[in-house]
């Protein structure tokens, strides 16, 4: 039974000198290497996945504005038509300047309408639009103005209008 | 950096963190995958392994133990492709085991008087042709210094199999080692 004892010390022992000689074993730097390149190729997969799936919704969300667009005009120019209709809609007949302040602009309001309506050519100098001797020899010509007017009848602000088909012709 | 977290970063995709955790833990997969099965196969073994984690690291569940128990399971799992086995829960009966080491302790071996190198050869040449079972049981109590309850948990078994595997596969390795060193002996006294 020593000699068993014995054996199995012997046996324990040489189990240790194995473990500490593979204690420093690995796989060699070519696993690693290819393990590395997998792990590139799995990442550029994912990114190539989440670029589809941006890209599909990307253009979902671009097709869904474009189908609501035209629903959009028509309800929104519909709903202007009914609103204004004493205002012929701004075409490509006509040059339109910026809506331009009036005194009453800082008036708070809730609904407001756009009355087109002819102005003597001289309110264009109070804006600073044409000098004020350009107006001489045309004093009571007539230039047309879209006014902003709100539901108190304050006026808010004023553009003025000109009709490009009448080329040459100052209104 | 613990596992987790690191785990956590590789699932976002970062590359420095894979390669951390592959340095930290691809030698103990190596070594377990190179007594198993052997040192070729070890390397496609370590490459199969850190793979699969890294193809679906969302599978590791922090909750059911150390990230370094999963990465043996998924090892085991490729070493037992490899030998193209199941490992059979316990293969030899108690009585068989008993013989085994009956055996080993009746025989009067020479071992003393082979020189440390060569003894270390032979039983490294020795584990290799234990039964599966028996040489996971070594290599993971005995070469890898893993704690009863660890290897029972790669294993798959209860730790009470996990010991008498370790005690037959050592009676197991001394009967070899007899035979080795004393061939006429162990021809005389085997049964």
């Amino acid at each position: 039974m020593s000699d068993a004892r014995e054996s199995g010390g012997v046996l324990n022992e040489a189990l240790r000198a194995i473990s500490a000689e593979d204690a420093t074993a690995g796989a060699p730097p070519a696993v690693e290497a290819r393990v590395m390149r997998e792990f590139r190729a799995a990442a550029a997969a994912r990114r190539r996945r989440v670029r589809a799936a941006v890209a599909i919704l990307t253009l979902a969300a671009m097709l869904a504005i474009a189908a609501a667009i035209p629903t959009w005009r028509s309800m929104t120019s519909h709903g202007e038509a009914s609103r204004e209709p004493s205002v012929p809609p701004t075409s490509r007949r006509e040059v339109t300047t910026e809506f331009m302040p009036l005194a009453y602009s800082g008036v708070p309001m809730t609904e407001g309408h756009v009355v087109r309506m002819e102005v003597p050519r001289a309110s264009l100098v109070s804006f600073g639009l044409v000098p004020a001797d350009g107006i001489d020899s045309a004093a009571s010509a007539k230039v047309l103005a879209d006014v902003i007017v709100g539901d108190d009848g304050l006026a808010r602000a004023v553009r003025f209008v000109r009709r490009v088909e009448r080329e040459g012709q100052r209104q | 950096m613990d596992d987790r977290a690191l785990l956590e970063r590789v699932r976002r995709g970062d590359e420095h963190a894979f390669s951390r955790l592959y340095a930290r833990y691809q030698s103990t997969i190596y070594r377990y995958a190179m007594h198993m099965c052997g040192a070729a196969a070890a390397d496609d073994v370590v490459q199969d392994t850190f793979v699969a984690l890294l193809r679906q690291p969302a599978k590791y569940d922090a909750s059911r133990g150390p990230l370094v128990s999963y990465l043996f399971g998924i090892a085991r799992h490729y070493v037992l492709k490899r030998l193209a086995i199941e490992l059979p829960l316990d293969p030899l009966d108690d009585a068989d085991g008993e013989a085994v080491a009956l055996r080993a302790a009746e025989i009067a071996t020479p071992l003393d008087v082979a020189s440390r190198a060569e003894l270390v050869a032979q039983v490294r040449d020795a584990i290799q042709t234990l039964p599966p079972a028996y040489r996971e049981a070594v290599v993971l109590c005995e070469l890898q210094d893993m704690d009863y309850a660890a290897a029972a948990a790669i294993m798959q078994c209860p730790i009470g199999t996990v010991r008498s595997r370790l005690h037959r596969a050592k009676a197991m390795l001394t009967t070899k080692l007899a035979t080795l060193q004393s061939p006429s002996l162990a021809t005389r006294q085997a049964p």
